[in-house]
């Protein structure tokens, strides 16, 4: 019983260190798979002619590990040792914490696996299959048992600022998932989500846009409230400022995702929401900068002196930018021309890499020593390791910038009598290629700092003595209930419910009227249902993760139309199961690709891309001869869409894979016949042909807009 | 003065910037008016801007006159005769530009001589479209066919570009290279 009370007597910092350790392993891998895709990107032969690592599949590991895994640990970090000690207590159950810890980093290891072998969903930022979609849910609930737990045996009354934004992401995020995730398992590792078309994309990016807000920026806004008064020593700079710009963020982020899909087939009003909700946005956002900024009024010098308080200040330098920079692009006019492009990496990254990068150093650096009762080993090796992430995000920002503007105005030139100046798309992607190699050394010095900060660290921990817990130490009287908002912080319960219902509103009013697609369809335009044998393709298109580099959605835009043809209508993609409009254009959108080449130019094209483009970027694709396609499963396939609407008949479902194994024959033959090898009818290639030959051939949209413009 | 009982983390209350409150009010008021303009005024909507800009593009081609490639004729035969074409075939560099342009385009799918790869053999006495007159030649180039996967390239080359490409097929016309397999009929 002794030692139990001894427990309760000091924090769990424990939980805190694993947390770190989890963050800087991972925050490696992710660092460094994002510079081989950049490397991919520059100079396609890094893509090894490896399946498992060929760019397509490299990309999400990429982004999940960046995410979840670097920055999701760094969270975890701060939120178990900064909630302890302003609640005045240890955290509500030691296991709980490590069933957290161990679930979380057995989430990021099947995430390794799975996402190299090619398991995906086909959604950004939700890529993961069903399996690990549940276990996600279930550690996050874990989180947040312990975590509310944690606030109901407090020993503070009021719940202080960095607390707000905690509760506010442990919240949103689980809805979010849980929402995003709806999924019809078909096998094991195989599921089909149950949105479809404009359903699913605007599912997703409420979702994957407020992954942003609520995974990268609310609980980094909740630590930065945390550490920066802690380590500068200074009073937060004003209370009222943070409660008005707390609740405008978290009320009017949930509405701006469809700021993803300007211009696309979405419904206006819609698009429309996402945009003037974007530009409502920069004010609160800078809120949070100002008083982070202003906080540090009156001992600048700190900044000469401090590598933490150097790290803080340039981290919400950052934020500052990209919360500026994101309204901007969600304008309409302006999102015309930066969307699809490099630009909108070169904005990721510098919010990635600038504000919870910078901000996770901060932390880990200001935490480290704490945590183990030393000193760092050399703050002039954290300062040189702050050059080097500057430099390297300020490189890396300005030619993906760049790299964006210019291929954007190129994408869209008309000359004099009417036509493309660059109709040839690898013209436009060739002349951004110096500019990938910048990135490459932007990239290259944002590690080589991380390098830096982990020998650091190292060091650090190799003079250290053995951790001994830290005493909870004296519990402040409790203070008097208060008024107004002093009182809502007093009351953790309504609190947590008003933060719920902020985030709720807006969710409602946008997806709520396109869950009833009906209403969106025109009935004069119908639309086949891809064969059993294009299905098969569609998911290897997933697999393979083509989406990454290829959108499928035509905007309505003179130099599109020119380019692409008709823009994309909602019937096309209305039994898209998940939508793949994508969201950049590495290569060129394929919305209308089918029948625009022969067989055997898509054949050779995917065996080696510069075969039949020279000096193309995209990988190779060798594999797909080799791999049989799974005939088997496609009954299932189809009986799973069809319980989601597509409309197959009984007998497309009982002779699915005959009507599919009979496609891939014609294929294969007319293939041989035009000089490919023989014996691809079982081969995956052919399903994956049999799709690309489909796209936009599905049931042609009237368009009267077009007149008489030809189409290529 | 706020509070100070957050771990020793104290809490001033300075009032809201103004710069930063106009800043909130003024991005309310914009997105007010934007909504109510884009959403309940018959502002053209996208499909319509795309409409207004098509027209523009429409009248653009036409002020431009026949320079524009094919610019819009969409695979109509050119306006020329076969003897007029010879005449503009005829000048020497005109088959050496069409040799340029074709490693550059046409090569990925007619191969590198145009001994034929994913596209015909260009070099034989067969033609599928027509009889490999000078005239055949431009307008399957000019018009594609599209669902063969030959593009139309009206759209994508200059005048001067086509005419020379049509003048470099025709120059390899009969040199009987080897390659694909001969399709469509023989032109003697
Ligand atoms: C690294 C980015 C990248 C990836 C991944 C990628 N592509 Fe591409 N793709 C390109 C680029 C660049 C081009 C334009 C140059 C060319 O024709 O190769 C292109 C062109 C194409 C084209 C021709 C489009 C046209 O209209 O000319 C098709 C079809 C295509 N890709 C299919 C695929 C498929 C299928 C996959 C997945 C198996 C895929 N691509 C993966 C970059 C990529
Ligand atoms: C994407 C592949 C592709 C490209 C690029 C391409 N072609 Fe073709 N071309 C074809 C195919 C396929 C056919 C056969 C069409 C048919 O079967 O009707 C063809 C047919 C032709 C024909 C008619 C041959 C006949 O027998 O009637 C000519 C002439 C021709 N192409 C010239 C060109 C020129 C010149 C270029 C470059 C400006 C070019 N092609 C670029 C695929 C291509």
């Amino acid at each position: 019983m002794t030692e139990n009370n001894d427990l309760w007597e000091s924090y769990d910092d424990d939980i805190v260190r694993k947390f770190i350790f989890a963050c800087l392993l991972f925050g490696a891998i992710a660092f460094l798979a994002g510079l081989l895709a950049a490397l991919q990107m520059a100079y396609w032969p890094f893509n090894s002619n490896l399946p498992w690592i060929t760019f397509g599949r490299l990309r999400p590991l990429h982004t999940n590990a960046a995410i979840f895994a670097f920055a999701g640990n760094a969270i975890f970090a701060g939120i178990y040792h900064s909630t302890q000690r302003l609640l005045k207590t240890r955290m509500f159950s030691d296991v709980l914490s490590n069933i957290h810890f161990w679930g979380w980093q057995l989430i990021i290891l099947s995430a390794a696996v799975t996402l190299p072998l090619g398991y995906s969903h086909g959604k950004e930022y939700a890529e993961l299959e069903w399996p690990i979609d549940i276990a996600i849910t279930v550690v996050w609930v874990v989180f947040a048992v312990n975590f509310f737990g944690t606030i109901a045996i407090r020993k503070q009354r009021h719940l202080y600022v960095a607390l707000w934004f905690y509760i506010a992401t442990i919240i949103t995020v689980a809805v979010l998932h849980i929402f995003n995730s709806i999924e019809l398992p078909v096998s094991f590792m195989k599921s089909y989500p149950v949105y479809a078309g404009i359903q699913d994309a605007l599912v997703q990016w409420w979702y994957g846009h407020n992954a942003v807000a609520f995974f990268l920026t609310t609980p980094f806004l909740g630590l930065m409230y945390y550490y920066l008064p802690k380590a500068a020593n200074r009073p937060i700079y004003s209370y009222r400022l943070s409660i008005v710009h707390f609740w405008a963020l978290i009320f009017l982020y949930i509405w701006a995702g469809p700021h993803h899909l300007l211009y696309s087939s979405l419904p206006e009003w819609a698009q429309t929401l996402g945009m003037v909700f974007s530009v409502m946005l920069w004010a609160p956002s800078w809120g949070g900068m100002i008083n982070g900024l202003l906080t540090l009024r009156g001992s600048w010098d700190l900044l000469r002196t401090d590598p933490i308080i150097k790290f803080l200040v340039a981290g919400i330098t950052f934020y500052g930018m990209a919360t500026f920079e994101g309204p901007l692009l969600s304008i309409k006019s302006v999102n015309a021309l930066a969307h699809f492009t490099d630009w909108i990496i070169g904005h990721v990254h510098g919010g990635a890499l600038g504000w919870n990068g910078l901000l996770t150093f901060a932390i880990i650096y200001y935490l480290v020593p704490k945590l183990w009762r030393t000193e760092l080993y050399s703050k002039k090796l954290a300062t040189t390791h702050f050059w080097f992430a500057i430099f390297g995000i300020l490189i890396y920002y300005v030619s993906m910038t760049s790299a964006g503007i210019t291929q954007g105005l190129m994408w869209r030139a008309v000359d004099q009598q009417g036509r493309l100046v660059y109709p040839d798309f690898v013209e436009t992607v060739l002349r951004i290629v110096p500019l990938y190699w910048f990135r490459v050394l932007g990239g290259t010095l944002f590690i080589v700092g991380f390098a830096i900060m982990l020998y650091n660290l190292f060091m650090t921990l190799k003079r250290a003595p053995r951790p001994v817990p830290e005493l909870i130490g004296d519990i402040p009287k409790s203070a008097e209930l208060g008024t107004g908002h002093r009182k809502l912080e007093g009351l953790a319960t309504v609190f947590s419910v008003l933060a719920f219902f902020a985030i709720l509103v807006g969710s409602v009013i946008e997806i709520l009227p396109t869950l009833n697609l009906d209403k969106y369809l025109n009935p004069t335009l119908t639309v086949k249902p891809y064969t059993p044998l294009e299905l098969a393709g569609r998911d290897i298109y997933v697999r393979e993760g083509c989406y990454y580099c290829h959108s499928q959605q035509i905007r309505p835009m003179v130099s599109e139309v020119l380019r692409y043809g008709p823009p994309s209508t909602v019937e096309e993609s209305m039994y898209d199961h998940p939508f793949q409009w994508g969201s950049k254009r590495t290569g060129p959108d394929i919305a209308r690709v089918g029948k625009k080449y022969p067989d055997l130019w898509h054949y050779r094209h995917m065996m080696d891309p510069r075969s039949v483009t020279p000096k193309s970027i995209m990988p190779n694709y060798p594999w797909l001869a080799e791999d049989n396609t799974d005939f088997l499963i496609l009954r299932k396939k189809l009986s799973v869409m069809r319980v989601l609407g597509v409309p197959y008949s009984d007998e497309e479902l009982a002779n699915a894979d005959i009507l599919a194994e009979k496609q891939a024959q014609e294929i294969a033959q007319k293939l041989a016949a035009d000089g490919a090898p023989g014996g691809l009818e079982k081969k995956e290639i052919v399903a994956l042909i049999s799709y690309l030959q489909a796209l936009g051939q599905k049931g042609s949209p009237k368009n009267e807009t077009l007149g008489s413009v030809p189409q290529l | 003065m706020g509070h100070d009982e957050n771990d020793g983390i104290q809490e001033l209350d300075n009032p809201l910037p103004g710069w930063w409150l106009v800043t909130f009010y003024g991005t309310i008021i914009f997105a007010f008016f934007y909504w109510i303009h884009y959403t309940f005024t018959n502002a053209p909507d996208l499909q319509g801007e795309l409409k207004l800009a098509m027209d523009e593009l429409e009248r653009v081609r036409k002020n431009s006159g026949g320079d524009a490639g094919g610019g819009g004729s969409g695979g109509a035969l050119p306006a020329e005769s076969e003897e007029q074409l010879a005449a503009l075939f005829a000048p020497g560099d005109r088959a050496d530009q069409g040799k340029v342009v074709f490693a550059a385009k046409c090569a990925s799918c007619h191969g590198p001589e145009g001994a034929g790869l994913v596209g015909p053999n260009l070099t034989d006495k067969f033609w599928i479209h027509g009889k490999g007159t000078r005239k055949d030649i431009l307008a399957v180039i000019s018009g594609g066919v599209k669902d063969k996967g030959m593009p139309a390239w009206s759209e994508m080359l200059s005048k001067e570009e086509l005419y020379s490409s049509a003048a470099f097929v025709f120059s390899i016309k009969g040199k009987n290279l080897p390659g694909k397999p001969p399709e469509g009929n023989e032109v003697p």
